[in-house]
């Protein structure tokens, strides 16, 4: 056996040389913000993507003309005000003084620049749909631009609040691959230091801001695709905000020592697709039966901590045109029996609901056995995400009988945001135009979308809600929260954008 | 000899072919590759896009271009990042090679030394034990091993960094999470050659003429009971480099695996090829060089 000593203090050597690391490894200095995303964005141009891991990024690196509050009302940003001269032409009034990362000033030019990049459609930007209205952008003098649309589009400050000035001299420069990668230059709060491909993105204060100095010095974002790694990294200092926190991990968050959660109502709503082409949804009886069947609250409490909000439709409290007066189905499966019976179908029917939404799976199988208690028999499928998106939302169409999902509405606080992607039924559409039958519903969603007076949207978008509500072309089901996990170091409340406004994070008081 | 070489250079290029024919299935098993591209089109533009990608030919003409450009390193524009695909999977292989290259060492280092004394101390604590505790090891899924790891010395010991790849004390957890899953087998490999060439009339031999113990272990029957272990091994690099797909999700490693993860997900296509044949390029060609070794190893195969 002595002989085998030398080889096993070698092998123990060698396993602690590995463990030897040198104490407190993930330590962070004071000043700096790290941030855990699940992936990056393919460009740090923020002109060239459209996925939410990069609008993070880009909004901490680059303005727009016009900026969010956390109480979600719009607050001057690179325009300084802005004005409706017409229906279809606007005027917004450039910031002076305003300085981009390489020193040069911020000119009309580039806001013109900008907008030309995305109209342009040799370059392919999957941004080109927001803004599609904007015909003409022209410069009036050093400090005015004005926008003109094809028609009126009350959209379009919505769209403006991501909508990042670019530095024309610079991107001319440098080129759009150079400046997507390895040289983005913007006017915001952080300028660009590094970017490691799926590892880490590192921004730093930029001194010449002019809103003022951000309170961290450095700020990072990590690529961790893991959500059980984002936390251990949280409460070990690793990172200091993680999102998407769901309901089974708040608790270990909320009594951490390093940590605290953040939670806040979102535009993100749940609903059932109902197929109305085929038997047994185009049946009016059977769809409230359906909306009758679920009850909401249960599911909202025992499966997601209590963080939702039941809705009588899918146009969300957060967004203009909704109305309170429109109230949500109650619980009533008495009532669900009798119209099902009425509908035809008094034995019940077996149907399929299919679902894409890997992270609401046990909400889905729950409605699944409550539509099933009523005797609408329900097979729930659940579906590859990827290639669930083409099959059921766009390309085809195969979602018979229905399909459970959320919809965030691009993050537009508007009620035309989801009323038109799920119900009109115009070719080109989302869901509207596989699944949704409404009748006469087109028309009020196209006039209320083709208008800027307010008062007259609203009033049109209550008719809506009153008529879908009714019609239940859905299952009208709950509003999500979302909940950041933040480091105790850290001061900073998570926005009902979901966006993530780091000029407002501060060092916690101590 | 040379003949035996040739024959397995013609098995490799078979190989190729056929992983170049499951690469090229990926794609034609997706559905219409061209609605993947444009989803928003209309029918219209995507008849002409389906004509210029010469998606309308027959599928053996398809493919001996698909060969074709495969030859040439084009696997086409990733839809994703708009770049070409290939370039972005090289740029993450060396830390893939570099994880699971490590994981193949650092289960070498303890499946030898242990499978060896298992084997001489046959039945003894020793030998229970580490059976015991490798076989706990490869029950255990990858990424449940790897959360686990990082809970005990990320967490609650904080020796080491929970994830990421930008200090070799990042690399530890990984390379011992891929590790546990391949060292089993590896172990279990050197005990029962060991135990098969330990008691033949050749090490008894060396042992009567006096050579000291620990040389008659590593010179005489290690260098026999190799053989298996060369071919296992090689073929737990292969698995090994799946096994990477994973470890690399949960520990935040930036390489091919965790590319293709999300490549999948967002059906870039032409970076799932590029991922996926490189990947079995590499396998095979480290089956290729362990045939190689096996013949340099094995005078009875270079004789026949």
């Amino acid at each position: 056996m002595k002989r085998y000593v030398p080889l096993a203090t070698a092998l123990v050597l060698a396993i602690l040389a590995l463990g030897a690391a040198p104490g407190d490894v993930t330590a962070q200095a004071k000043d700096t913000l790290t941030v855990a995303l699940p992936s990056h964005a393919p460009t740090l141009d923020p002109h060239m993507h459209f996925e939410r891991v990069g609008i993070l990024v880009n909004i901490n690196m680059y303005d727009s003309l016009l900026h969010r509050d956390i109480k979600l009302q719009f607050v001057p940003s690179l325009a300084t005000s802005w004005k409706a001269l017409s229906d279809t032409q606007w005027e917004f009034k450039i910031r002076k003084g305003v300085r981009f990362h390489n020193g040069d000033v911020l000119t009309p030019e580039d806001v013109k620049y900008s907008f030309d990049r995305v109209i342009d459609q040799t370059k392919k930007s999957p941004q080109y749909g927001n803004i599609r209205a904007i015909k003409e952008v022209k410069v009036i003098d050093a400090e005015t631009v004005h926008l003109t649309t094809d028609k009126p589009f009350p959209l379009l400050l919505e769209r403006l609040v991501f909508f990042p000035i670019v530095n024309k001299k610079h991107v001319e420069k440098v080129g759009d691959q150079a400046f997507g990668t390895t040289s983005p230059v913007g006017t915001g709060p952080w300028k660009f230091v590094e970017w490691k491909r799926d590892q880490v993105i590192r921004l730093e204060a930029f001194d010449q801001h002019w809103r003022g100095k951000p309170a961290f010095k450095h700020l990072n974002f990590r690529a961790i695709p893991e959500v059980a790694t984002q936390v251990a990294e949280i409460k070990t200092g690793g990172v200091d905000i993680i999102r998407n926190v769901s309901a089974d991990i708040q608790p270990e968050l909320k009594t951490h020592p390093v940590a605290y959660i953040s939670s806040t109502p979102i535009l993100r709503v749940h609903w059932i697709a109902f197929d109305m082409r085929v038997a047994p949804f185009d049946k009016k009886a059977v769809r409230q039966a359906a909306n009758y069947a679920i009850d909401k609250q249960t599911i909202i409490q025992r499966l997601m901590a209590g963080l939702g909000q039941q809705v009588a439709t899918t146009v969300q409290p957060l967004a203009f045109g909704f109305d309170a007066e429109v109230k949500p189905y109650p619980f009533d499966p008495k009532k669900a029996k009798e119209l099902l019976a009425q509908g035809g179908y008094p034995n019940g029917v077996d149907i399929t609901l299919h679902s894409a939404s890997v992270a609401n799976r046990p909400e889905f199988e729950a409605l699944c056995q409550m539509l099933t208690d009523v005797g609408l028999r329900t097979t729930p499928r659940l579906w590859d995400p990827g290639p669930a998106w083409n099959k059921f939302s766009q390309t085809e169409g195969k979602g018979t009988h229905g399909v459970y999902g959320t919809w965030g509405n691009y993050s537009v606080f508007d009620a035309d945001a989801v009323l038109h992607p799920l119900y009109h039924s115009e070719p080109g559409g989302w869901y509207g135009k596989w699944y949704a039958r409404v009748e006469g519903l087109d028309k009020l969603i196209d006039e209320a979308r083709s208008s800027v007076d307010q008062p007259k949207r609203k009033r049109l978008y209550t008719q809506i809600q009153q008529m879908i509500r009714e019609e239940a072309p859905s299952t009208f089901l709950w509003t999500q929260y979302d909940t950041l996990g933040i480091s105790k170091k850290v001061q900073y409340a998570a926005r009902p954008d979901e966006w993530l406004w780091l000029f407002d994070a501060k060092p916690a008081a101590r | 000899m040379l003949i035996l070489v040739a024959r397995r250079v013609v098995r490799l290029l078979v190989v190729l072919v056929g992983v170049s024919l499951v690469t090229f299935a990926i794609l034609q098993v997706s559905g219409d590759p061209v609605a993947l591209m444009m989803p928003e089109a209309p029918e219209s533009d995507r008849i002409v896009l389906r004509q210029a990608m010469g998606f309308n030919d027959p599928l053996p003409v398809q493919f001996a271009r698909f060969v074709g450009s495969i030859a040439r390193g084009d696997f086409g524009q990733s839809f994703f990042h708009r770049e070409p695909a290939l370039p972005l999977v090289l740029e993450r292989m060396p830390t893939t090679l570099l994880l699971t290259v490590l994981a193949t060492g650092l289960s070498l280092a303890i499946a030898v030394p242990i499978g060896i004394v298992s084997a001489i101390r046959r039945n003894s604590v020793l030998d229970h034990g580490a059976t015991f505790v490798v076989f706990l090891g490869t029950s255990m899924p990858v990424f449940w091993t790897g959360i686990m790891l990082i809970l005990l010395f990320a967490v609650q010991l904080r020796w080491l960094p929970v994830s990421g790849w930008e200090s070799w004390a990042a690399l530890v957890l990984p390379g011992i999470t891929l590790a546990t899953f391949s060292t089993p087998l590896l172990l279990r490999i050197v005990r029962s050659s060991m135990l098969e060439v330990i008691n033949l009339d050749y090490v008894r031999t060396a042992r009567a003429k006096g050579v000291s113990e620990w040389l008659v272990i590593c010179r005489h029957a290690l260098t026999n009971a190799a053989l298996p272990l060369v071919t296992v091994a090689g073929l737990q690099f292969g698995l090994s480099l799946g096994g990477a797909v994973i470890t690399e999700t949960v520990f935040a490693v930036p390489g091919v695996g965790r590319l293709i993860v999300g490549a999948i997900r967002q059906l870039d296509f032409p970076i799932v090829q590029a991922g996926v044949f490189l990947l079995a390029l590499i396998i095979v060609l480290v089956n290729f060089a362990v045939d190689m070794l096996y013949i340099y190893l094995n005078p009875q195969i270079r004789v026949r």
